[in-house]
């Protein structure tokens, strides 16, 4: 443990001591569950280890990727769902902790894959735990990344323009919020790219064009993106033309 | 901020007290670098021994980056590399007397391309070195003990590539048994609930090896379920994306001619997103920006033929203000220990930036580009246009 504390992020140390889990004595006992408890102790043992260390390190990503390899090699294993408990609280402490956000969209992904969780439900829930972290700080890319997630690629059209509208409201009270401006960006895109054409998408592609100007002029660091970005409008709106 | 070792334990000289420069101090860095294997007593230098032969690599492609390759002695650094050779693995350790590793042996192999020497090397038995650390997933560990970590990927890939045998990744040669049946911790997957039965991969399976005929396809495979949503890669499938990872990804991807994989726009972003208003770029959102990045962020930009998503004078202006004017070298950020990790990784960032004077870096294969041309190894990369000093 002082190994660790002088040099989390040595990758050995980690290793050497996944390495003595492997190898975990049987233990005193002689009956089964005995053996079975002693080992479960030091499972449990270890978790507690790398809670202190994501404590102290919350975006530590060899922790993080030592966490997801403690809970899956459990001889018990802990339900999946005890991890969203564990990231909301990580995410509550700091909504900046991407990893958190990162482990969180990897137990809800698998939680839903295997219908123990409503996704529509909890997609919602998730809707809401953002909202308030937008409005905590507007400008932490976190928050914005994992909306991205939450709405996918292929979200409808009504998903798209209640989210458009929501950010839109925070974009009024904070008019020079990079984040909310892309985000819009990024959304109206995909109601061009899926749902709208035709004589409908003309106001959406001028109005997204604006938008990237003042991105332009906002993140001047990135102007040749939102420019990019600008120029395959053009591309796309000659080639639905022709 | 050190992705590929411990930074702590990196050779560092003295504190960066030189107020930062907007030149870039050729001579000093030179300077620097040939003086950093002749203190012997010192130390860090007994302290760095795992990172020996890396660090000849790194000290090497950035003298040779500045047009300076002839700066340190071309036999004794062949002997160096020699002697690190471990008979019993049929690889390169780190250092003379260390067990042969992943790392050391891709460093091994780069500077005795570059200088020319690989007539020095027994290709078959590092080519089944090599194969025998893949995993039936498709990873690689960096030793026999290791963990897996696409880094590991990245070394084997390259690795096979400049040695021209990439193709033995599908020729099912299996290794002559390096890894033990014991020891192997197979560890990945987690959380993502499609993982192989658990428990089964540890240890065993080795042997089993890979399947015949499918090695490069299950190297893709694997970085496929690496990919997160954000369009970057981590460590292993789960993890986090991380620059570092993100370039080993893309640039094994390059070399397999695999960049389809990508999500282009989406990482493209992501990795733009990673430059902070001081110019710097950091390994993740919300992160400090930090030297080595210039390199991680840049080549996968450069890979995705999207450099123009950042902006090249403010990072430009970042790693020159983290030079150290009177000892050399280049620190992870302005006023910090300078050492040979973030002098090669400082310098190989302004070459693709198309810095005045430098020559061409293989943003791919991180070495100079004409060497890998004449292999007939470089890929569809674009860096910026070389400026006029
Ligand atoms: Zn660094």
């Amino acid at each position: 443990m002082s190994a660790l504390k002088t040099h989390p992020k040595v990758y050995w140390i980690w290793n050497h001591r996944m390495w003595c889990l492997e190898h975990i004595p049987e233990g005193p006992g002689q009956d089964a569950e005995t053996i079975f408890g002693w080992k479960q102790k030091a499972w449990d043992r270890e978790l507690f280890v790398v809670e202190k260390m994501l404590d102290a390190d919350p975006r530590n990503f060899l922790a993080w990727d030592y966490r997801r390899y403690v809970l899956a090699s459990m001889p018990v294993p802990r339900p999946e769902s005890a991890e969203l408990v564990y990231t909301s609280r990580k995410i509550g402490a700091n909504f900046s902790n991407f990893s958190a956000w990162h482990q969180r969209s990897k137990t809800l992904a698998s939680l839903w894959g295997q219908g123990k969780l409503n996704e529509e439900k909890s997609r919602e829930q998730e809707f809401e735990l953002l909202r308030n972290a937008m409005y905590t700080d507007p400008n932490d890319q976190s928050v914005w990344m994992y909306h991205r997630w939450l709405v996918g690629t292929d979200g409808s059209k009504e998903l798209l323009n209640r989210e458009i509208a929501a950010i839109q409201e925070l974009l009024d009270e904070q008019p020079d919020s990079k984040w909310c401006l892309e985000s819009i960006v990024h959304y109206k895109r995909l109601l061009l790219k899926n749902w709208v054409s035709g004589a409908e998408a003309g106001p959406l592609i001028s109005d997204v064009k604006s938008l990237l100007h003042r991105l332009e002029q906002l993140d001047p660091a990135r102007r040749r993106r939102y420019r990019d970005l600008a120029h395959e409008l053009d591309d796309d709106g000659t080639r639905s033309k022709q | 901020m050190d992705p590929s070792s411990s930074t702590s334990t990196t050779t560092s000289t003295s504190a960066n007290t030189g107020a930062g420069t907007d030149k870039l101090l050729v001579e000093q860095h030179v300077a620097y670098i040939q003086k950093l294997g002749e203190n012997k007593d010192d130390l860090t230098y007994h302290l760095t021994a795992h990172l020996r032969l890396n660090a000849v690599y790194w000290g090497f492609t950035a003298l040779s980056i500045l047009g300076r390759p002839d700066a340190l002695d071309r036999e004794e650094m062949i002997g160096f590399v020699m002697n690190c050779w471990d008979e019993e693995a049929g690889a390169f350790g780190a250092h003379p007397g260390h067990d042969a590793h992943l790392l050391s042996t891709l460093s091994a192999i780069q500077i005795l391309v570059m200088q020319d020497a690989m007539e020095r090397v027994d290709v078959e038995r590092v080519v089944n070195f090599i194969l025998s650390l893949q995993h039936p997933s498709g990873t690689f560990t960096g030793d026999r003990f290791g963990e897996q970590d696409t880094r590991f990927l990245y070394c084997a890939v390259n690795a096979l590539s400049l040695l021209g045998r990439l193709d033995a990744l599908d020729e099912g040669v299996l290794g002559e048994g390096v890894l033990g049946e014991e020891g192997v911790v197979d560890e990945e997957g987690v959380v993502d609930g499609e993982e192989e039965e658990k428990g089964k991969g540890r240890g065993e399976g080795r042997e089993k090896g890979r399947e015949k005929g499918k090695g490069k396809e299950k190297v893709v495979e694997y970085l496929q379920r690496c990919r997160n949503y954000d369009g970057g890669f981590g460590r292993k499938v789960g993890a986090e994306s991380h620059s570092a990872q993100v370039f080993v990804c893309v640039a094994a991807l390059a070399i397999l001619d695999r960049l389809d994989v990508v999500d282009v726009d989406t990482l493209a972003f992501w990795l733009a997103e990673r430059q902070l208003p001081n110019g710097g770029l950091n390994g993740r959102p919300e992160k400090l920006e930090d030297v080595c990045y210039s390199f991680w962020v840049l080549s996968a930009l450069s890979i995705l033929n999207k450099l123009s998503w950042i902006d090249e004078d403010k990072l430009t202006g970042f790693i020159l203000s983290a030079q150290n004017a009177e000892s050399g070298g280049i620190a992870d950020r302005p006023g910090d220990m300078v050492d040979v990790f973030h002098t090669h990784f400082g310098i190989a960032g302004l070459s693709i930036l198309g810095y005045p004077g430098l020559v061409d870096l293989d943003p791919v294969y991180c070495m100079p580009a004409h060497v890998i041309e004449r292999r007939g190894l470089r890929k569809g990369w674009k860096a910026l246009e070389r400026r006029v000093g």
